[in-house]
């Protein structure tokens, strides 16, 4: 069974370009603009596995997270973090809410499906 | 929100055996265990089983000898089979699957 | 990706840094081929300048960078060892990077050339990646394993890698299945053998199903790097205890896990056996080294037993022992050092100059006013402010240690060149000195060095001949003596020959043919201009610049070269050099109408003319306590207008082992000095060295000493 990766980034190109890659891989790919957006996909269908941005506009990738964690169908859900953001901080508040690897842009692809499969190997 | 059809000493686990599912099935396990002589599950309809699945598993075959109960495997899905297999429990599990097995065989 | 220039500028400065590191290091290495830290500093600054290059887009240079990298992995975890070969192959991939890093600089791509330059290094470096060349490199891990073998028969047979792996609670909850690192890890080789640890899986009644509590043994066959096994776990790393032994482990590393695993150690043996790690028998070997060593020495840390018993492939210990230091150091140096544009020191050493002249104003102000308070008050001031003028400078001062140690591949590369053994001893390389005047440095102290090497030092043959070691010894030397710096290069080769530089001198129509010259003033003729030319006859005749050039270049510096040497047993090269360029105590004198101003460093005494010294009667010497001593009246030296006064002062200077008497009018005492140089005009006026603005606005010179003394010492030579 495909595993379903929702890829939450405000980047359409990089929306595009990780869509394109991961499904190429074998796992079915949910995408979301932003934080807020990413809420409403999570309707209770099944997801392996989150992979967001940070800095996106109305909802940024931590709050996302954090709400995202709340909902018990999400809670044990891997979270990859894509992001600038090197901030101590950030991290730990990450880490606190589940932030399995913090992957710095801009990355590889091959790196981020390494994670992935780490994770969630199909 | 796994399905499962609940007989007494008979639990059948449908869907999900995995970290979202182990909390509530771990309190029926339990009181099946405590309330039964011998218990049995059948896992032929897990499409999902991790290993936090697995363990309660163990969990439960630990705990029935701990108890002195009967357990049994009466099915086990390709997903269980498989971990099984990977984590080289099958052995461990070894009694209980020849008896689903074997009552499969029967049946 | 756009990025900004300063950014650009930053990895470019960055960069540079890294290479000279690198290349530090490269030239060491041979010397202690399996150092950790020198292994490690040449892996980093591959790793970071890859890193960063990447950030930039800089496709290039992350290309090439990343072969040299993997290379320098396998080396950092002991699959390799840098011998002689590689460390050439890396002083290459260093220049080709630093050729790279100059692209990036002009912002231009690189030529083909250069790409398939880099191509070739490239092929070379996957050579010590490739198994098939693995015995010829010599992995030290298997070589040592197999003659432990033969001698101890302490390792295991088993020749797969065994991990043992404990998980933390949180690792469910954290959304993460043990199981799929391990079906990631079955992409690297093959699981002979796994074991679900269940031990630590508590009663029914108090099993938390949502925490975790299993376990793995291993057994691993593959041929991956310890590193790639390793990388597999980079998720669950904080939650989880991971052990990784590679094949053919001692017995005592076993046992060693065994000590750190939670479970029994019978249990713990069993479970090895059952993975096929261990034999019976094996086993049985391990729990009695156990038992030994809790008994007899349960105070070792293990690191020791490890290294002392050779048992562990060395990257393990060092491995850890190398990423405690790193960052260790790392954060010292973050806490430590503040990186800050040269450009701006710069302006803040002028704006503390203008300070200066400021506050000399104020002074004068004050005293005209005769008021006792406020001079006073500027009294104090001038001493902070000298002491801030003091902290600027500071901050200016590098030591010169890095520039030396940049020749170790200069010597290094000549001495191949030239087929001669030399060794390069540096001391002094803490001594320190104005960064304008490092910069400076190097060109003529690189001419020197060269020339020491080709002509100083003897070829084998006639060391041997003349009973000297065949390995020839340059030495660089520094320290401060008198407000200069001074800085030696000393070989113990041939020396000069007097009786040629005379003759040559005398042909070259530099000295009189029957003047009568010291050895040192012989010596010296080689800094001659017109000496050095092209058919070399002097020992240190010059390749391409000559002598001539290198004094040029230290004058300009306000600096004086000279030289020492023994026939036969070798030479010294002096250089003096001033502290800094930037600021100096000078001592203020009166000529007429002019103020000039002799840097303090050198004033060695003030006199009054008449009476404490004579005239010789020639107008070139005086007598001073019976001492002969050259001296010039400034007034007419610089044509100087003005009335004439009745006392005249000499201020007795000192430069090197030259002194020499400046007659003055006035002495005006002690004055901070900004040195402003001149500007085109004056540049030809030979012994004026700069100018200065006093408080009341008025222009003072500055009496360059060095050069002044020169030219006394020139007109002396052609009296004579």
């Amino acid at each position: 069974m495909a595993k379903t990766i929702l890829f939450v980034d405000d980047s359409a190109s990089v929306r595009q370009v990780m869509t394109t890659t991961l499904k190429r891989e074998g796992y079915d790919v949910i995408t979301a603009e932003d934080g807020k957006d990413a809420l409403s996909k999570l309707d209770g269908k099944k997801i392996h596995l989150i992979i967001s941005d940070v800095n996106m506009p109305n909802m940024d990738g931590l709050t996302f997270v954090k709400q995202a964690k709340l909902l018990p169908a999400y809670k044990f859900t891997p979270v990859i973090m894509l992001t600038t953001e090197t901030a101590a901080s950030k991290m730990s508040e990450g880490k606190a809410s589940g932030v399995k690897a913090w992957i710095v842009k801009p990355f590889q692809p091959p790196h981020l499906l390494a994670a992935v499969s780490q994770l969630i190997l199909a | 929100m796994p399905k499962k059809k609940e007989q007494g000493n008979h639990l059948a686990i449908e869907g999900e055996f995995t970290i979202y599912t182990v909390g509530e099935l771990k309190e029926q396990i339990l009181g099946a265990l405590l309330a039964n002589d011998e218990f049995e599950m059948d896992l032929s309809a897990v499409e999902e089983f991790d290993a936090a699945g697995l363990q309660l598993l163990i969990m439960t075959k630990k705990g029935a000898s701990a108890l002195n109960r009967k357990f049994r495997l009466t099915g086990c899905s390709a997903a269980v089979l498989s971990l099984l297999d990977l984590s080289g429990l099958a052995s461990f599990f070894g009694d209980s699957l020849t008896y689903a097995k074997s009552k499969e065989a029967i049946a | 990706m756009i990025i900004p220039d300063d950014y650009l500028q930053t990895f470019v400065v960055e960069c540079k840094e890294l290479l000279e590191q690198m290349e530090e290091s490269l030239l060491v290495i041979e010397k202690d081929p399996t150092n950790p830290d020198i292994i490690n500093a040449i892996f980093r600054a591959a790793h970071t300048i890859k890193g960063s290059a990447g950030l930039f887009g800089l496709e290039f240079i992350v290309e090439f960078t990343h072969t040299a990298e993997s290379v320098l992995d396998r080396a950092r975890s002991g699959e390799i060892v840098i011998n002689s070969n590689l460390t050439a192959l890396f002083i290459a991939v260093h220049d080709h990077l630093a050729t790279l890093v100059e692209h990036v600089v002009e912002g231009s791509t690189p030529s083909t050339e250069t790409t398939d330059f880099g191509k070739r290094l490239t092929a070379q470096l996957e050579v010590y990646l490739g198994k098939e060349i693995k015995e010829v490199s010599f992995p030290p891990v298997q070589k040592l394993n197999v003659s432990e073998q033969s001698s101890t028969g302490d390792q295991v047979g088993a020749d797969h890698w065994h991990l043992s792996l404990r998980f933390g609670t949180d690792v469910f909850r954290n959304g993460m299945d043990p199981f799929s690192f391990v079906r990631h890890l079955s992409k690297l080789g093959t699981i002979v053998q796994l074991v679900t640890i269940i031990d630590a899986i508590p009663s029914a009644e108090e099993m938390d199903p949502e925490s975790c509590y299993l376990g793995f043994e291993i057994s691993f066959r593959s041929e991956a790097s310890k590193t790639d096994i390793d990388n597999v776990f980079n998720f669950v790393r904080s939650d989880c205890e991971i052990h990784i032994l590679p094949p053919n482990s001692k017995i005592s590393e076993y046992q060693k896990l065994i000590q750190e695993l939670p479970e029994q150690e019978m249990r713990l043996g069993e479970l090895l056996v059952n993975c096929g790690t261990l034999t019976p028998d094996e086993l049985k070997r391990v729990l009695q080294v156990q038992s030994e060593i809790s008994t007899d020495e349960p105070q070792r840390p293990i690191g020791e037993v490890l290294v002392e018993q050779q048992m562990v492939s060395p990257p393990v210990v060092e491995a850890a022992l190398k990423k405690q230091e790193q960052v260790r150091e790392h954060k010292k140096a973050e806490a430590n050092l503040i990186r800050v544009d040269a450009d701006k020191l710069d302006e803040l050493i002028n704006l503390v100059g203008e300070l200066i002249i400021a506050g000399a104003g104020t002074s004068l102000i004050a005293q005209k006013a005769g008021m006792a308070d406020l001079m006073e008050s500027t009294a104090t001031l001038s001493r902070l402010v000298e002491e801030v003028r003091d902290s600027a400078l500071a901050l200016r001062m590098v030591q010169i240690g890095a520039t030396f140690n940049r020749f170790q591949r200069v010597v290094r590369d000549v001495s191949k060149e030239l087929g001669k053994e030399i060794n390069l001893v540096i001391s002094g390389a803490e001594t320190e000195l104005d960064k304008t005047v490092v910069e400076k440095i190097g060109d003529p102290l690189t001419h020197l060095v060269r020339n020491s090497m080709d002509h100083g030092i003897e070829p084998a043959e006639v060391r041997i001949a003349r009973g000297k070691p065949v390995k020839g010894t340059l030495k660089l030397n520094a320290y401060h003596d008198a407000g200069s710096i001074v800085i030696e290069v000393t070989d113990d080769g041939g020396g000069l020959n007097k009786a040629k530089i005379l003759s040559k001198a005398i042909e070259r129509g530099l000295v009189d043919e029957n003047a009568n010259l010291s050895d040192k003033e012989i010596y010296n003729l080689i800094f001659e201009a017109g000496f050095s030319t092209a058919d070399a006859i002097s020992n240190l005749s010059g390749r391409g610049v000559g002598m001539d050039v290198v004094r040029s270049n230290i004058q300009a510096l306000r600096g004086r070269i000279e030289l020492d040497s023994v026939e036969g047993q070798g030479s010294t090269i002096r250089i003096r050099l001033p502290l800094t360029l930037a600021i100096i105590d000078g001592f203020m004198v009166g000529v007429g109408d002019t103020t000039f101003v002799v840097p303090l460093d050198m004033v060695v005494e003030c006199i009054e003319l008449r009476a404490w010294a004579s005239d010789e009667g020639d107008g070139q010497y005086l007598n001073l306590r019976g001492e002969v001593l050259p001296y010039r009246r400034l007034r007419d030296y610089f044509d100087t207008k003005g009335e004439v006064v009745r006392r005249e002062n000499v201020v007795v200077v000192r430069y090197g082992e030259h002194k020499a008497g400046l007659v003055v009018d006035k002495l005006m005492g002690e004055f901070q000095t900004v040195i402003k140089p001149l500007g085109q005009l004056f540049k030809g006026e030979k012994g004026i060295g700069g100018f200065t603005i006093l408080g009341n606005g008025e222009v003072a010179l500055i009496v360059d000493v060095p050069g002044l003394m020169t030219q006394i010492e020139h007109e002396k030579d052609s009296r004579e």
